[in-house]
């Protein structure tokens, strides 16, 4: 039981701490964001993607309120109150009150994700089973994550399931492929298959030891890849070593 | 943090002359200046909708458990307007295999062993983008979409490795609310009948969905 307290602790640290990052902004009344068109055209679009037709074209000097964005794509109202989608990369041809164009910029910024959640799913190999495993982390310096991890395996002999946290560290967050270091512990259930003689399920105590590299896509989307070594304290005179390589997408929000 | 910091800074500098100067031509003026704030705009102040959450539900055949209602839940996140990243989860509940029933007696699986859940990460790619007109005025964004990806199936106190393959259509009603229409086929392997099958399990579904 005390095994479960623990990290049921942690958890509950990890969802308190975005409540100081800002959270609660979400429901103040934002003022609207407002910039004028300062180049010959935009043009603004029904859907956001480059499939959907071109319906209206701002004019230069014409005043345009930011709504809300989609992947490279920004929703906007004209004054007389028309809505419709232009590509992200035109707010370079908008001013904003300072006379400077807004900040859209592409480059990834390693002090722009401290204080947000990561999401991320992942595929794998654990010692010829396939394996899928969900995480979410919280990352609370430029260098330092904390990560809550699920992952099943399916295997022609067992199946199993390994819950965990562990912390990672990357000594070099500015990079665009950024590697980094990962310690963890959790639990291992492996339940061996229903048509094999032998069904004893077992419960062991796993120490991970994780290597891998974040890559990063877009702004909040990165490529992860993975090697993690799982070390099983298991209740026979010899612990267990497997090795697993994951390939995954995380999303920082 | 800094460029808070900056933004309240370059704000009080552009404010203070304003008023210093308004007060001296026109007594209406300061009423007027103090709505005008100057401010940098960036991307991080702006609404992104890039996460969808659905529920969804259809026919799943289960090869040899006869065709059956399926119900699940589905996360996606937008990448990119071309692709996007989604995980769905679904439940159904397996049938008896005709054999079970021509027989009469046998049973192959309890009741517990018929329930059949899976869930499913896919990488999906959206095509044909364009309008469906309702009427004159009326005129819907839609697309087709494919996925591909892979999960886990847990049937028969097994868990299978399962791989999908998928499309469907879209239509959204408004920017964030969205009726899909899709198809989607998971393939996995078992051994309940002793030697190992594939199994090609096709899902005819209907779904909703919200952006945020």
């Amino acid at each position: 039981m005390p095994n479960l307290v623990k990290p049921s602790l942690l958890l509950l640290l990890l969802f308190s701490a975005p409540l100081h990052a800002g959270w609660l902004d979400w429901w103040s009344e934002d003022e609207p964001l407002v910039v004028t068109v300062n180049s010959a055209y935009i043009d603004v679009y029904t859907g956001p993607g480059r499939g959907y037709p071109i319906f209206y074209a701002l004019e230069k000097g014409e005043t345009i309120t930011l709504l809300k964005s989609r992947t490279g794509w920004i929703k906007v109202a004209t004054a007389r109150g028309q809505e419709g989608w232009v590509k992200r990369d035109t707010m370079a041809d908008t001013i904003d009150s300072t006379g400077e164009p807004p900040d859209f910029t592409d480059d990834y910024r390693s002090d722009a994700v401290v204080g947000q959640f990561e999401l991320g799913a992942a595929f794998g190999d654990f010692d010829g089973a396939d394996s899928t495993t969900l995480s979410l982390g919280y990352r609370f310096t430029r260098n330092l994550t904390i990560e809550a991890r699920y992952g099943e395996q399916a295997g022609s002999f067992s199946d199993s399931d390994v819950a965990s946290l562990g912390l990672t560290h990357q000594p070099f967050p500015e990079w665009r492929v950024s590697p980094y270091l990962g310690l963890g512990a959790g639990i291992i259930n492996i339940n061996p298959s229903a048509t094999l003689v032998d069904t004893e399920d077992r419960e062991d105590t796993v120490w991970q030891a994780s290597l891998g590299t974040y890559v990063y896509l877009s702004r909040r989307f990165f490529l992860r890849l993975d090697y993690t070594n799982h070390y099983l304290l298991t209740s026979r005179e010899t612990n267990d070593e497997v090795d697993e390589w994951r390939v995954g997408f995380n999303v920082f929000f | 943090m800094a460029s808070r910091i900056q933004r309240i800074f370059l704000a009080a500098l552009a404010c203070l002359p304003l008023g210093a100067n308004a007060q001296q031509d026109d007594p209406l003026e300061p009423i007027v200046g103090s709505d005008i704030e100057r401010r940098d705009i960036d991307e991080d102040m702006l609404d992104s909708e890039n996460f969808e959450i659905g529920v969804y539900g259809g026919a799943l055949g289960i090869e040899d458990f006869g065709s059956n209602a399926v119900v699940g839940v589905s996360l996606a996140y937008h990448i990119t307007e071309d692709f996007f990243f989604e995980a769905i989860y679904g439940v159904s509940e397996a049938q008896k295999t005709s054999y079970e029933l021509l027989s009469g007696a046998v049973e192959f699986l309890t009741d517990d062993q018929r329930e059949y859940s899976y869930y499913n990460l896919s990488l999906g790619y959206k095509l044909f983008p364009g309008q469906a007109f309702w009427s004159e005025n009326t005129a819907f964004n839609t697309h087709f979409y494919v996925t591909a990806g892979g999960g886990n199936t847990e049937f028969a106190d097994n868990r299978y490795a399962t791989y999908s393959l998928g499309a469907g259509y879209k239509i959204y009603f408004t920017d964030w609310f969205a009726l899909d229409i899709g198809l989607r086929d998971y393939m996995f392997s078992h051994e309940l009948f002793g030697e190992p099958r594939d199994t090609n399990n096709f899902e005819g579904r209907l779904g909703l969905s919200v952006f945020f």
